[in-house]
């Protein structure tokens, strides 16, 4: 085992988990993904180059299980429920509304195709650059672009679809 | 040129044009509304995203994922996650702190340290330290503060832990460096009536500040464990098979929380 391999993993497991809550919608789901990647990065840390961005291979690792086990399932995954981040019932009105609010969001995400997703969180979310989110998904940089342009006007179409959100969402973030 | 499509308006906000790209959306923003209302939308759409995840960056790295990590066997990871269910359910109850008296906790760890004396076992080894002669310290650091009562120091170059051969070779030093934090230096102290080490380990990271790890032996029994907080620093309690532990620190809760699961699994190996 690489010591350094398992200090950089430490230090990108937020991101990852992050990524991984993103593309299966499930807190359980995400870190079977990322431990299921972690264990595979430590097997093949040859095959990490030097001079390039662990957290790109380690994101590119996350993607391919996934997409590995999406086609293994060959079903579109049920409603799932966000176990990391449910409602609290008893919150007072104006935080549980953000925190619905928050959960549209993740739910709109959910409803997009999953390179989509992939963009999304790559870009978005996490800051990547196209240049480095296309070499995550190993597709060009001009299809990470179309794919980003489609999941935002998508995103932004489901978005408004839900009434109030606006003010809901930015509740949520001045929390 | 044409009206931005909504690809190059997002590469815009975004900010992966070109400089002459960029000028020409921005001729377009300022002089078409619709255009500027459209951006807006697409920027508030990208920030709720961001808000609907910024959430899991907070959370407590579970165990079995810092074992992943390090690359533990089955065994162990099965072992960590039966703590770690132990210490979700802790974590998954109520505000399980608030009510606790902090300042007392606080008051209550910090009087279980004596004065720490020439020679101490260290947890899991047989050997003793000897402590360098006359190495006292004084400083004003916070970790100063909340014992006040070290009096030895283990000599160490600083930044240097491979010098650490003043400690029995077999005692493990934790690795917090994924936390961005560095070994500087261990004391001596007396917890409980039972001899101590304390680890300090800082970072550059103004906003984190100092973090000391103390390990003692302990014959109580094992205690899930148990958050506090006084005068700005937070600190984690918590005995394991025979070894008491502290974590104490400025950082916010949640950092401190990850380490302590990262601490957790690497004395378990300790």
């Amino acid at each position: 085992m690489s010591v350094s391999v398992s200090d950089q993993l430490i230090a990108v497991l937020p991101r990852m988990r992050r990524f991984a809550r993103g593309l299966t919608g499930s807190a359980v789901e995400a870190d079977d993904l990322v431990q299921a990647a972690c264990e595979r990065a430590l097997s093949r840390a040859h095959q990490f180059q030097e001079g390039t961005r662990f957290d790109s291979w380690m994101f590119r690792i996350v993607q391919t299980i996934w997409i590995d086990q999406l086609r293994a399932r060959d079903t579109r995954r049920e409603e799932a429920e966000d176990e990391g981040m449910h409602v609290g019932t008893d919150e007072p009105g104006r935080r549980a509304e953000a925190r619905l609010a928050l959960q549209e969001v993740r739910n709109a995400l959910r409803e997009l195709p999953p390179e989509q997703r992939v963009a999304l969180l790559l870009v978005t979310v996490d800051g990547l650059s196209y240049k480095e989110a296309a070499e995550v998904a190993e597709v060009p940089v001009g299809t990470i672009m179309s794919r980003l342009a489609r999941a935002r006007v998508a995103l932004q179409a489901k978005l408004d679809a839900g009434s109030g959100l606006r003010r809901r969402t930015q509740d949520a973030e001045a929390e | 040129m044409l009206k931005p499509s909504d690809d190059r308006l997002i590469a815009y906000l975004d900010g992966e044009l070109d400089e002459s790209e960029r000028a020409a959306i921005a001729h377009w923003l300022e002089h078409d509304g619709e255009l500027r209302e459209r951006a807006a939308l697409l920027g508030e759409s990208a920030a709720a995203l961001r808000a609907a995840f910024d959430e899991v960056l907070r959370e407590p790295l579970p165990e079995r994922l810092i074992a992943a990590a390090r690359g533990a066997g089955a065994a162990v990871v099965e072992l960590s996650a039966a703590r770690s269910r132990r210490w979700n359910r802790v974590l998954g109850g109520p505000r399980w702190w608030v009510g606790i008296a902090a300042a007392a906790s606080f008051a209550a760890f910090a009087i279980g340290f004596g004065l720490g004396g020439g020679e101490v076992t260290l947890p899991g080894a047989p050997e003793t330290a000897r402590v360098a002669p006359g190495a006292e310290l004084v400083s004003d650091t916070f970790p100063d503060n909340l014992a006040g009562y070290y009096k030895r120091y283990v000599t160490v170059n600083p930044g240097d832990a491979t010098s650490f051969d003043k400690l029995p070779q077999n005692f493990h030093l934790p690795n917090l460096k994924p936390w961005g934090l560095d070994f500087q230096g261990a004391r001596f102290l007396m917890v409980e009536g039972q001899p101590a080490t304390a680890l300090v380990y800082t970072t550059s990271n103004q906003a984190l500040g100092p973090v000391i790890v103390v390990v003692a032996n302990s014959g109580k029994p094992d205690e899930t464990v148990r958050f506090a907080r006084s005068s700005d620093i937070n600190v984690l309690r918590w005995r394991h098979h025979g070894h008491a532990y502290a974590l104490a620190g400025t950082a916010n809760a949640n950092y401190l929380w990850n380490i302590h699961n990262d601490l957790a699994y690497q004395f378990d190996g300790i």
